[in-house]
């Protein structure tokens, strides 16, 4: 098998690659304002009631590792602009990826053709709303040099290699994306926002006797310079990912049936986002499929729960200086000491249900819809240190590391994959066990949470969210909790 | 020769012109158009166009750079072509990078029609008329369909040109057109739901939107007063839906990327007996009205029909023609993508072939077991065969569907599971590029309560 010493590519320099974006052109305006202007007029036309277009253009950049050498780098360009005019409770909505005026306004009046009224000669003036801060980069991440994107995965092979002789794959991917928006309406706002993502992730597979496979996944990033990788280093993500791998060779088959479960900190906090968090956003509360519909002020979780949605946190992943829709991010207390406190709240829902948006309108692209979305969630700290919360469990499992998760927001059931797990007896941490998920219904997970530590910790940004088909980076945390009287779905029957 | 065909024509000797010693330009056009509607009125309406082109480029010391653009200014497309050769020197060379030769691409095979001009002129009120009578027919069903999380119907038109430096030049125009309802029914405080969907290229064979609705209703309201059961060991039935993600499940454990790779529990099993006589699993590239069905692969190269397991041996793995070449095999047409990405190892028309046995009789062999209706998670771990799902559906006894069920998982091994596939269905279906009949597993781990 080919080394990185052999592969590593020749490095082209800096002038050979021309930036996608200059600084130049990243501080005009997307759109003319007059043009943002006239589109609004037009999408207004047929006697609609509200009127917004949204403008992005995103550029990304992706280099692939495979078998200790880079085997493609690629990066691409899109943009678009979507129109949405609403009339009631009726949307009606048109994109083009033609920024020509003409193939503009066309969007404009098929989106305006959900107002049936007459034609009212109408113009908008919008004026530049200014937006907060919370992910200044130094650099936008679509100018780094490639090479340097390309070298950060080579050392994670590198060193997930000498993480272990067992170590016989190791798949890298680095890949960033400098989004700029811009949103007008026909409420007179004008927002603009760049919003810079990377993520570096890398997967392995060990083999172990018998050619038992195992495989471990690791990474991390968020909106945030190109240096963040000095301290969060290439070789800690190729060494957790291997780590991970080799601890579970030889694991044992995983009992099924309720269990008292602790959870390792961080990325497992993609619980909360998919016990409650789903069902707390204001769509499927206004349509009342969500099971925490008409719940607020009710008792829905243990008292030492606390869960918070904050589009705030510095350069996390799930961070937004203005949603989708223009408005800026929030923090937002969802659930205080086991009551529901409120929704997340886009601007559609939020009027149609006499609420304020929450700021938490979010869409993959100019081709969606917002819809009301989480940012970052994660439940506030107790006071139990980890060690004491695994000491005080006579039998259970230990969940340290996650896969994905998925709910059902009407019934509430929601999964949780296990990618690492042991059991624990008698307050230690025993032997590896393969193959467990977690199976609950929401509140009640929530109602059997029995300690939380005080160890507070983000996730390190690996965290993407998909809504109707719609993607949005997301960002999760949770201290050490220990949930009792939880489902383990497992392969051994006692 | 349309526009776009000659556009990607351009692309491609541009890229030549400026050093690149192999290119090939994917090209997409799309229209698309949906409706979604609530209370009898209509939700929203979408309409659009859209498109786009990836460029993969091979220099003449055999690097891959690869760049896409949905930009057609031409400027923009130079500075495209220019990016996808200054991205190739990041990447390491590799001989076995190429892009497929005029033998590999081969002829098309017969796809019969592909387009539809009764969905590319739908009128436009089809889809709000569609959507409207789905929810009608899904509360008109039972009292308990409170609402609908979801109701809508939509097409979409796409066009797919291609040309590369090795002959290749072409395009296809297809259709598809779709209904999918979402209903919640509620009683005593508990909520149900369900997805139902069809998704089909041609109008004439789609489902009504009365059939759709309806289904979609009856299985929300069957699900009503579903509990837990305890953990334990039975027979486990998969209705054609969730047995269509199973097959899913089995091709990526095909896959030829996953194969060379060492990381799949298929390696070194070609040949061998992994399952009962009477499960076939093919991917047919050139199935008629299929909605996976066209004459070439992401990279030009011919669709055919590839059987994966026949008769329980597994026979083939699926390759695209870079997979093809580092395993020293031939690429089985299995190339897939958008323009947004290079070609990766995908499914065409995959299915289990259909069985002999109606599900009734199956469900009736069963003293007491599980019947599977939905489920969570994303499946099985084609890695280490490791498979553990959410699930929801009906309980069996003595034959019977008898209580509804949720809050298991299903859980087992692949492997283990493909011979202990003991009953497969007549009732083969496709609501999308995945098709299969209702099957059955002799025994698989609920766990529960």
């Amino acid at each position: 098998m080919p080394r990185a010493t052999t592969a590593r590519p020749k490095r082209p320099t800096p002038a050979q690659l021309a930036p996608l974006a200059s600084r130049q052109t990243a501080s005009a305006p997307l759109l003319p304002q007059p043009l943002l202007e006239r589109l609004l007029a037009v999408a207004m036309e047929k006697g609609g009631e509200f009127a917004e277009v949204y403008v992005e253009r995103a550029l990304t950049t992706a280099v692939v590792l495979e078998e200790s050498r880079i085997k493609s780098a690629q990066s691409g360009v899109v943009q678009g602009v979507g129109v949405r005019v609403i009339s009631g409770a009726k949307v009606g909505y048109a994109y083009s990826d033609d920024l020509d005026e003409p193939a503009l306004l066309r969007a404009a009046r098929t989106a305006a053709m959900i107002a049936q009224g007459g034609g009212s000669e109408q113009s908008f003036k919008v004026s530049r709303t200014p937006s907060p801060s919370y992910y200044k980069v130094a650099m936008p991440l679509a100018e780094v040099d490639v090479a340097r994107k390309a070298e950060l995965v080579l050392r994670a092979d590198k060193a997930a290699r000498a993480f272990d002789r067992r170590v016989k794959q190791v798949n890298g991917t680095y890949a960033d994306n400098t989004k700029r928006i811009a949103v007008a309406n026909t409420l007179g706002y004008y927002t603009e926002d760049t919003q810079d993502l990377c993520r570096l992730s890398v997967q392995v597979v060990a083999e172990g006797k018998n050619k038992e496979r195992r495989t471990g996944f690791f990474g991390g990033g968020g909106r945030v310079s190109f240096s963040h990788f000095d301290s969060f280093t290439p070789e800690q993500v190729g060494q957790e990912a291997a780590r991970q791998a080799i601890a579970t060779l030889g694991a044992a088959e995983c009992k099924a049936g309720p269990q008292t479960v602790v959870l390792a900190p961080g990325w497992s906090g993609i619980l909360l986002h998919e016990a409650v968090g789903h069902g707390l956003e204001a769509d499927f509360i206004r349509k009342g499929t969500s099971l925490f519909t008409g719940k607020v002020g009710e008792k829905v979780a243990s008292d030492l729960v606390t869960v918070i949605d904050d589009g705030t946190v510095a350069n996390s992943r799930g961070s937004i200086n203005v949603d989708d829709e223009g408005m800026p991010g929030e923090r937002k207390v969802l659930i205080e000491k086991g009551v529901l406190k409120g929704y997340m709240y886009d601007t559609l829902n939020a009027k149609l249900m006499g609420q304020r948006s929450t700021g938490s309108g979010r869409r993959e692209s100019f081709k969606s819809m917002p819809l009301p979305r989480m940012t970052n969630t994660y439940l506030a700290p107790g006071d139990h240190s980890p060690e004491e919360i695994i000491k005080e469990v006579k039998s259970g499992l230990y969940c340290a590391h996650f896969g994905g998760g998925q709910v059902d927001i009407t019934n509430g059931n929601f999964v949780f994959e296990v990618s690492e797990a042991y059991e624990i007896e008698d307050g230690r941490l025993g032997r590896p066990v393969k193959n467990a998920i977690l199976i609950g219904v929401g509140p009640e997970a929530l109602k059997n949470v029995s300690r939380v530590g005080c160890d507070p910790m983000p996730d390190p940004g690996l965290g993407t969210c998909g809504k109707d088909g719609q993607s949005v980076p997301v960002g999760v945390g949770l201290p050490t909790l220990r949930i009792d009287n939880m489902t383990v779905g497992g392969t051994k029957v006692s | 020769m349309n526009n776009y065909e000659q556009l990607a024509k351009k692309i491609v000797q541009r890229a030549k012109k400026k050093g690149a010693k192999q290119a090939e330009a994917f090209l997409e056009v799309g229209r698309q158009s949906s409706c979604r509607v609530r209370d009898g009125e209509i939700e929203d309406l979408t309409e659009a166009t859209s498109k786009g082109v990836g460029l993969r480029v091979i220099t003449k010391d055999n690097r891959l750079g690869f760049a896409f653009t949905s930009d057609f200014e031409p400027s923009s497309l130079d500075v495209f072509v220019d990016r996808a050769l200054q991205l190739a020197q990041t990447a390491a060379p590799n001989k076995l990078n190429g892009l497929p030769t005029a033998k590999e691409l081969g002829k098309a095979g017969e796809t019969g029609e592909l387009y539809d001009a009764a969905v590319a002129n739908l009128a436009g009120d089809w889809k709000i008329k569609s959507a409207l009578e789905m929810e009608k027919a899904g509360k008109a069903v039972d009292p308990r369909i409170t609402t609908f999380a979801s109701v809508g119907a939509g097409d979409y038109v796409s066009e797919v040109y291609m040309a590369s430096s090795e002959g290749l030049s072409g395009g296809y125009a297809g259709t598809y057109v779709y209904l999918y309802a979402s209903p919640v029914a509620s009683e005593n405080g508990q909520l149900q739901t369900s997805q139902w969907v069809d998704y089909k290229r041609f109008l004439g064979d789609l489902e009504t939107p009365e059939m759709v609705g309806q289904e979609a209703a009856k299985r929300a309201v069957r699900m009503l007063g579903a509990r837990s059961v305890k953990s334990q060991q039975v027979p486990v039935i998969l209705d054609p839906l969730m047995a269509a993600s199973f097959v899913d499940n089995l091709s990526s454990a095909a896959d030829g990327n996953a194969i060379y790779k060492n990381s799949s529990i298929f390696v070194g099993k070609l040949g061998k007996r992994l399952a009962p006589e009477s499960v076939t699993v093919v991917d047919d590239g050139l199935l008629k009205r299929g909605l996976g069905t066209s004459p070439f692969d992401g990279e030009g190269v011919a669709t055919r029909r590839t059987p994966i397991l026949e008769k329980g041996v597994l026979r083939s793995y699926l390759y695209d023609s870079f997979t093809a070449r580092k395993a020293k095999a031939k690429t089985t047409g299995n190339a897939s993508r958008g323009y947004r990405s290079l070609p990766h190892i995908g499914t065409n028309n995959l299915y289990l072939e259909a069985g002999t046995r109606s599900p009734e009789e199956i469900i009736r062999e069963v003293k007491s077991g599980f019947y599977v209706t939905a489920m969570l998670g994303s499946g099985a771990n084609p890695v280490t065969g490791e498979y553990s799902r959410g699930a929801n559906g009906l309980w069996i006894e003595n034959g019977e569907l008898a209580y509804p069920v949720q809050e298991v998982t299903v859980a087992g091994n692949l492997l283990q599971m493909l011979q202990d596939l003991d009953a497969i269905g007549s009732d083969l279906q496709f609501r999308g590029t995945v098709g299969a009949p209702t099957i059955r597993f002799k025994q698989l781990t609920v766990s529960g309560d």
